[in-house]
């Protein structure tokens, strides 16, 4: 695992910057600050994998953005300014905006969430987890290892079965159904069996004696305490100028101009700096690869 | 100095009879290493969970259990210092990673931070685990899982271990490392030893003393050579001993315990005192007609892994019984796979009677998979027997099964649910299932796997008798001894393609490394070459060299 | 323990109520306040979790239910929007009730987020998994919940109400502008994913509850689980 750039930093770090980008995307309900938002992101994915990730998701992000895109205007009827008229109904220029916009957060959003799984790994999230409830943390930690095992007995039973002349893949809808069911059930039986020694070999090893203490697989380095520093700090900033309707577009009464003004500028430029932190992170990183290399 | 002591225990599980053990006695020195046998059901694994209280078996007990002197079930907290690996690798794996794996152990008990890291990087390196650290611990392969499996216990500092069958579910050199670093750790760390076990082979040179338990009774209670002596006349755990023991013995039963072979070395030292002649050395050449042929197969899980199978032809010829060797990941499951249908080979052809399959999955071949367990899909054995007579229509189904069962030794206990079986009864079970469709070939992924020398007999001896009356029977194995029994012919598996298939004497008497015990001990001495135990029981004479 | 489970549980229904009755008193903050109400009536399931003791044996039963609810949906990937996870927390929590059947329901949401990507709808899953699995196991000593109709019943509408409750992440995201028209629009067009799962519900609890449950209370008399 990566433990260079962004992965260098302790995760708490990392969740606080998820956490504080996310909100951003839900207050800046302004089309610039979002679009720059979506850009920055967009980005840091060609950064991280080349967006090999992204490309995963790519099919559900557009297909929720058109449909956003097309259906608001359709159905949002307020606003002073009517752009054209579709069967017989007026489309409003606010109501394209505002299609926009939501758009924009939609993908912001699902744009933050794919980083953060490549960022905040499984072992990391438990890390974090293990901190707010141990015992939640076992739990999960427990099923996440049966999940393989799971799976693993579960193809094993499908294979067997298959040759006895059960399948899930052949068959009428009902008999594919059934006999799912059927290989669930078998999976259920043999693995709750099996799970008494996974239980034996915790109490053997002492679990349920006396409080448990966790490894502190990450440590707090200066470095962490900076950018957790310059996270809260930038994240307030942005909090305010949503306070204070700079980084928000009002569509009614009147709708206001796109373009910044004044202080506006002061919280756009607040809000490229805080999503410019890790790509920063990562370019550094790249950067210094590229000239090691030619060195050698 | 006394370690561990069992004074008169005898125990009984709730809502049975019969106690599972009955005043059984007996003590442990400190470093000493003890091999605990027995046969399936005699109380073995019992005994290995009341010794650890955290896991002890609900039940009542009577007797006591001394550990340093003090009572067991005086002490207001079980010791820390007794550690416990079990059989399956993969059950006792309860963290996603080999690093959390490890520490599990010691955040139960409270370490900091600190002491953790510190010891956990003095054992990885001891074991060779440090490249392993960072992996999923389902990635690992069995034998890689046990020694995780054995670190984390080690971790916690025991001064005594006890191991439940540890090796049984490992091919045979991973079971052999295991072995040694047991070994290793008894004779250098001084660490006490109570093991159970079925491969005495590998074992003996290193136990101090042998447990032997029946029907939950001890019956012998001494060192090696004597405890062999001993069960030499047993009717099961006869078959639990060396080969180089139950050689001799066969030859001259009468002697000093301290004279008898245990390992090949010993063995070869016998045959050279004595001047040995073999009757016989025939191999009846069976005729041959090819019922299912595969014809330059490649086959590859994904496009960007490399190639399994790799241009392998095979055939399987009418009533023969073949085994298909090879090390582990050679790709053995696969080819089974593909014969069976389950996966289709990218390149090449399958031919079943001299015609090419159209439908994957054929009637008339049945597989059985490496874990039996998973054959069954219903609550009983009865239901599940009566399902496939159900689904595959035969004249007097309900009299086959009662035929089967007896013959198969399931009487009894057909109504029982298939996860309460030993593993012999389930081997057994599902193959009865499998006949029920009635097949012409009979396709076995690794049969022997987790089952002890005797019910490994009796399966072998199944199969022989099913061959025989007609069924062409296939089996994947890495387990020698078994294919060298039972098989008609062998086949070796190596880089995705068939090496050499001779019939299974000559096979296993052209290998040098990768042969029997008995090949091993006879060749180049001056007996004659013996490839099985019983081949020498049967065709030798020996006489003592004056 | 007996008692606070008591109280947390009237407390929760309580809770319940609010959310669904309240819009008629106040309706400006609609969003705001129900997100919080949500968040009264789950923290305190979670903080109770985390503070029970547990044996091994117990909590290696849930993890292993969590994970086969996770799971299950594998060999039901032919089919679109087929999925026994809701099923198994339903079955598990009928046998082992209201506090392992939250478990169950939110940790197979974690759990399958763990695989399938942590997203902006891991939270609502949790918690209308979870709800799932506490309703289940409270009603389970009901005349509803034994007779397979009630409990048919109770698949279908969860199925639906899971479906609703999903798509709340999408409205929260837009909670500054989007307005009732649109929210009734979204979910008019997840109406028939709602509808398979809930029919799916329906067909895996008629067909194979009574074995489901059968097979968990076997395991869990066997070793004397929860008890």
């Amino acid at each position: 695992m990566s433990t260079r750039g962004v992965w260098s930093f302790h995760p708490a770090v990392m969740l606080a910057y998820y956490v504080v980008v996310i909100i951003g995307f839900m207050l800046s309900q302004h089309p610039v600050f979002l679009a720059v938002g979506v850009g920055f992101l967009l980005v840091f994915h060609f950064l991280i994998d080349k967006g090999k990730q992204l490309k995963t998701w790519s099919t559900m992000i557009l297909t929720l953005a058109v449909f956003i895109l097309v259906l608001t205007p359709v159905f949002n009827r307020r606003g002073n300014h009517i752009l054209f008229y579709l069967f017989g109904n007026q489309v409003m220029l606010e109501a394209i905006i505002q299609g926009i916009m939501l758009a924009l957060t939609l993908v912001g959003i699902l744009l933050v969430f794919i980083s953060l799984n490549q960022i905040i790994s499984q072992d990391r999230f438990l890390y974090l987890f293990a901190r707010i409830s141990p015992q939640w943390a076992l739990l999960s930690m427990l099923a996440v290892r049966f999940v393989p095992l799971l799976k693993k007995r579960l193809k094993e039973i499908e294979e067997i079965q298959k040759v006895r002349g059960f399948s899930v893949t052949k068959g009428s809808i009902k008999e594919r159904g059934k006999n799912g069911m059927l290989f669930l059930q078998a999976l259920l039986t043999g693995s709750l069996e099996q799970s008494i020694q996974s239980a034996d070999s915790m109490s053997a090893r002492g679990y349920g004696q006396q409080k448990r203490t966790h490894y502190q697989a990450f440590t707090m380095k200066n470095k962490d305490w900076y950018a957790l520093t310059f996270i809260l700090v930038t994240g307030s900033c942005m909090v305010f100028g949503w306070w204070l309707e700079d980084s928000v577009l009002s569509l009614l009464p009147v709708l206001e101009t796109s373009q910044l003004e004044q202080r506006e500028w002061v919280f756009i430029a607040n809000w490229t700096l805080l999503l410019a932190f890790p790509l920063w992170l990562e370019g550094k990183e790249v950067a210094k690869w590229k000239f090691y290399l030619q060195k050698i | 100095m006394e370690i561990l002591s069992a004074k008169n225990i005898s125990f009984t599980y709730p809502l049975e009879e019969k106690p599972a053990l009955k005043e059984v006695d007996f003590h442990i020195h400190k470093g000493e290493f003890v091999v605990l046998c027995g046969a399936s059901g005699s109380g073995k694994t019992t005994l290995l969970h009341l010794l650890k209280q955290e896991i002890a078996p609900h039940g009542k007990l009577e007797g006591s259990i001394f550990y340093k002197g003090t009572q067991l079930e005086k002490q207001n907290k079980p010791p820390d210092d007794i550690g416990i690996v079990f059989q399956d690798p993969e059950n006792q794996i309860v963290m996603d990673n080999v690093m959390e794996e490890l520490l599990f152990g010691m955040e139960n008990k409270g370490y900091q931070t600190e002491d953790m890291r510190k010891k956990v990087a003095e054992m990885t390196h001891y074991f060779g685990l440090t490249h392993l650290l960072d992996k999923k611990t389902s990635e690992l392969s069995g034998g890689e899982k046990q020694k995780v499996n054995l670190v984390s216990v080690l971790l916690l500092e025991p001064d005594l271990l006890l191991l439940d069958e540890p090796t049984a579910q490992l091919d045979p050199i991973a079971a052999k490392e295991f072995i040694q670093t047991l070994t290793q750790l008894n004779r250098e760390f001084g660490i006490t030893i109570l093991m159970v076990e079925h491969r005495l082979e590998e074992l003996f040179a290193a136990a101090d003393r042998v447990l032997v338990l029946e029907e939950g009774v001890k019956k012998i209670d001494a060192p090696p050579r004597e405890a062999v002596a001993m069960l030499h006349i047993h009717p099961i755990l006869n078959y639990f001993l060396p080969s180089a023991s139950r050689l001799f013995l066969h030859f001259q039963p009468e002697v000093a315990p301290r004279s008898i072979p245990t390992n090949v070395k010993e063995g070869r030292d016998w045959l050279l005192a004595n001047n040995i002649t073999a009757d016989s050395d025939m191999e009846a050449e069976q005729e041959a007609t090819p019922i299912f042929t595969l014809k330059e197969i490649d086959f590859q899980y994904n496009k960007d892994t490399a190639p399994v199978l790799h241009n392998l032809s095979l055939s399987v010829n009418k009533g023969e019984l073949l085994a298909i060797l090879g090390a582990n990941g050679t790709g053995k499951s696969t080819l089974l796979k593909v014969m069976a249908g389950i996966l289709r080979p990218q390149h090449g052809k399958v031919l079943y009677d001299g015609k090419k399959q159209k439908n994957l999955v054929n009637m008339a071949i049945r597989y059985l998979p490496q874990n039996p367990a998973l054959y069954f899909l219903e609550d009983t054995l009865m239901a599940e027997y009566s399902q496939i007579v159900k689904k595959h229509p035969v004249e007097n189904g309900e009299a086959i099964i009662a035929t089967l069962l007896d013959t198969f030794g399931l009487k009894g206990i057909e109504e029982r649910h298939p996860a309460d079986l030993s593993g012999g009864e389930l081997q057994k079970a599902a193959l009865l299932g499998t006949l029920l469709e009635d097949p012409k070939i009979l396709l076995i992924d690794e049969p022997t796997k987790g089952l002890d020398p005797y019910s490994k007999k009796v399966f072998g001896t199944l199969l022989g008798d099913l061959r025989k009356q007609g069924l062409t029977i296939v089996m994947v194995t890495h387990d020698v001894e078994f294919a060298a029994n039972y098989a008609t012919r062998c086949s070796m598996l190596f880089q995705g393609d068939i090496s050499v298939t001779e019939g299974t004497r000559a096979f296993f008497k052209g290998n040098t490394y990768y042969t029997t015990v008995m090949n091993r001990m006879t060749r180049k001495s001056a007996a004659p070459l013996a490839v099985t135990l019983e081949e020498a029981k049967e065709n030798w004479r020996v006489q003592r060299k004056s | 323990m007996a008692r606070s489970k008591k109280i947390l549980i009237i407390l929760s229904v309580a809770v319940l109520l609010l959310l669904c009755c309240f819009p008629l008193i106040i309706s400006e903050h609609y969003m705001i306040v129900s997100l919080l109400i949500m968040g009264i009536s789950f923290l305190p399931f979670m903080y109770r979790f985390s503070k029970q003791k547990l044996t091994s044996r117990e909590l290696v039963m849930l993890a292993i239910l969590g994970a086969i609810a996770a799971v299950s949906r594998v060999p039901f990937a032919s089919l679109p929007s087929v999925q026994p996870t809701t099923f198994v927390i339903i079955a598990a929590a009928i046998v082992l009730g209201p506090q392992s059947g939250f478990v169950i329901g939110v940790l197979a949401a974690i759990v399958s987020n763990l695989f399938l990507g942590q997203g902006p709808w891991t939270p609502w899953q949790m918690y209308a998994w979870g709800m799932i699995g506490l309703t289940a196991g409270l009603l389970r000593n009901t005349l509803f919940m034994k007779h397979m109709l009630g409990r048919c019943v109770y698949g279908f509408g969860v199925g639906f109400l899971f479906g609703w409750f999903m798509n709340l992440w999408f409205v929260v995201s837009m909670i500054n502008q989007i307005s009732w028209t649109e929210i009734l629009l979204y979910y008019s067009a997840s109406f028939y994913f709602d509808l398979a799962h809930a029919l799916s519900n329906v067909i895996f609890l008629f067909l194979f509850s009574n074995a489901w449950i059968k097979i968990i209370k076997r395991f869990k008399t066997k070793y004397g689980l929860f008890e």
